[in-house]
């Protein structure tokens, strides 16, 4: 249902999602069967596109070529897609959107590299686009994400942890590769200098606000909704903006230490996640997501109004970030 | 003198290629990933025989020791466990090596490399995943599969940068390295899959084929240095024997 309604916030641009999907889809064509189920499976599981979607209507500020914008937009899906898939195996998960992941289905090995397969995909798909800022630009990219998370193993279990380190940390997670979303689209289409910095910025701001309302989700949404156990990112040993706000907590502290020395029964999961949702750790964790929104809005606002239906796609999706339930 | 030479440049490159990937976490709770003396030896071999060998040469061979780097970094994954935290960061690891090549492709920036080669590490992993799941049928198919996920990315730097005449030579030398059990460096394409795992007739065939096509780009490679030349047969006949 959530989905439906994200996908009719894409109206006007369906048929140039339409188009990416089936390059992305051809992008991962392989010779070996087993990559080749991996990824339709992947490809099936869905997602809701948000990177690609930023550099359609990103390119909008500046000469917008289908052909172009779309080998943007394969690649940086094909990033997202092969770092979920290392992060399946990062993280022993066995379901993501509902479906087995390709370490569970498969195993370790052959998730690394399908994932490696899915890299080597995206650079081919943004190979074709010979802007060397481009490529700077994603490759930078690439660097800090795996930074980002190389810095959350190092964190993982670690109570000491300030809220500081937490959005530098989701800054390089999920907001950097949002921002250079929007970053690379405008570039690829010639934007104004000051239109890209723009769009730079709100890609960042709307990625930390969605980032913040994943890690909200991780705790509020059922197992069903989420499509894997909710309270998977401390049972992962990730302390999320929520859970920071309670860690001092002394009713919760006995559930975090055995979520992370792995004694907690699925009962405690339930009596846990009941206990965060009754605190106020939700609402501060939501207010915190609504301010970076309140930013990515006033970037928009800031910007021409050359196309008017990309700058309402952009408000509208910012919206649905800020509220959605999946 | 020649060999010392070699040695030299040799262990300049694996310092240069252990600077460019450096990440400070995964250095102190994982450690170096080894830099595969030979792959590089191969790799630098125009260089070695006095070719032309400039900046944008280096920064490319380089960027081709990072692919190397993340695909030992990603072999060495727990086919059914990765969940310590050292098996964590090798996953992260091969990713920011993986990272590291591009960086340095778009440096310069190298638009066809970054194509070819991101074609070629495509169908190396496509090909990993097949011999992952099954041994290949026959020696043929066995050289096959040694050829592209040994030597894949060096023949490819050697195509694109005119340095074609090398291909032959370095595509048989790394392939038949493979065989070479003694060298655990050359045992990287799976943990299952190394050549104590193959059909012995198989593996036998493979390694007689190869040695005559080595034998054949070797007695034609006259554009070679005699030093060189010498090095190399050293280095894969009979099998053992590596760099001084």
């Amino acid at each position: 249902m959530e989905k439906l309604k994200l996908l009719s916030l894409y109206g006007d641009f369906r048929k140039d999602l339409v188009y990416i999907e089936k390059e992305l889809e051809r992008s991962l064509n392989s010779s070996s069967p087993i990559i080749r189920q991996a990824s339709l499976h992947l490809l099936r599981a869905g997602g809701k596109r948000i990177r690609p979607i930023f550099v359609i209507l990103s390119s909008k500020f500046g000469n917008y070529s289908l052909k172009d914008v779309a080998k943007v937009a394969v690649s940086l899906e094909l990033v997202h897609m092969a770092s979920l898939v290392h992060d399946d195996v990062i993280d022993d998960s066995d379901m993501r959107r509902g479906l087995e992941t390709v370490r569970a289905r498969w195993d370790n090995r052959i998730a690394m590299y399908t994932g490696d397969f899915i890299f080597s995909r995206a650079l081919t798909s943004i190979g074709e686009i010979e802007i060397p800022a481009v490529h700077q630009l994603l490759a930078e990219t690439m660097l800090e994400i795996c930074k980002g998370e190389v810095i959350q193993i190092d964190h993982q279990r670690k109570t000491d942890q300030t809220i500081r380190d937490y959005l530098r940390r989701i800054k390089r997670k999920t907001a950097l590769l949002l921002s250079s979303s929007c970053e690379l689209g405008a570039l690829v289409s010639g934007a104004d200098p000051a239109n890209v910095r723009k769009l730079r910025r709100f890609g960042y701001f709307a990625g930390m606000a969605f980032q913040i309302v994943d890690d909200i989700l991780d705790i509020t949404s059922t197992d069903e909704e989420l499509g894997k156990p909710a309270g998977s990112d401390l049972l992962n040993g990730h302390l999320t903006l929520p859970i920071l706000y309670i860690k001092d907590d002394v009713n919760f502290q006995p559930y975090m230490e055995r979520s992370f020395d792995g004694t907690l029964t699925e009962s405690d999961r339930e009596e846990m996640l009941t206990y965060i949702r009754s605190t106020e750790a939700i609402q501060m964790a939501q207010a915190v997501s609504d301010l970076y929104l309140q930013k990515a809005m006033d970037e928009i606002s800031a910007l021409p109004d050359g196309d008017a239906n990309a700058k309402k796609a952009f408000m509208q999706i910012s919206a649905f970030i800020g509220r959605r339930k999946y | 003198m020649e060999t010392q030479k070699i040695k030299l440049h040799i262990e300049n490159y694996i310092g240069e290629v252990e600077n460019a990937i450096r990440e400070p976490i995964v250095d102190r709770d994982v450690g170096r990933i080894a830099i595969d003396a030979v792959k590089a030896f191969i790799l630098l071999l125009p260089m070695l025989n006095g070719e032309r060998w400039n900046n944008r040469l280096h920064t490319a061979s380089i960027a081709v020791g990072a692919v190397h780097a993340a695909f030992d970094a990603h072999d060495s994954i727990n086919v059914y466990d990765a969940t310590s935290k050292q098996q964590q960061l090798t996953v992260l690891s091969g990713d920011y090596f993986s990272g590291i090549h591009y960086r340095l492709l778009a440096s310069l920036p190298e638009f066809g490399f970054i194509r070819s080669l991101s074609e070629t590490i495509g169908q190396i992993n496509e090909t990993k995943t097949i011999f992952h799941d099954q041994l290949p049928d026959g020696p043929e198919k066995l050289i096959e599969t040694v050829r592209i996920i040994e030597a894949g990315c060096i023949t490819d730097f050697l195509y694109t940068f005119g340095f074609a005449q090398y291909v032959p030579l370095a595509s048989a030398a790394l392939s038949l390295l493979w065989f070479d059990e003694g060298n655990a460096d050359y045992n990287s394409v799976s943990d299952k899959r190394s050549p104590h795992t193959m059909n012995t007739a198989d593996t036998d065939h493979a390694i007689f084929q190869l040695h005559a096509e080595m034998q054949k780009a070797l007695d034609t490679a006259d554009y070679l240095q005699p030093f060189l030349q010498r090095k190399i047969r050293n280095l894969v006949t009979p099998l053992i024997g590596k760099l001084n």
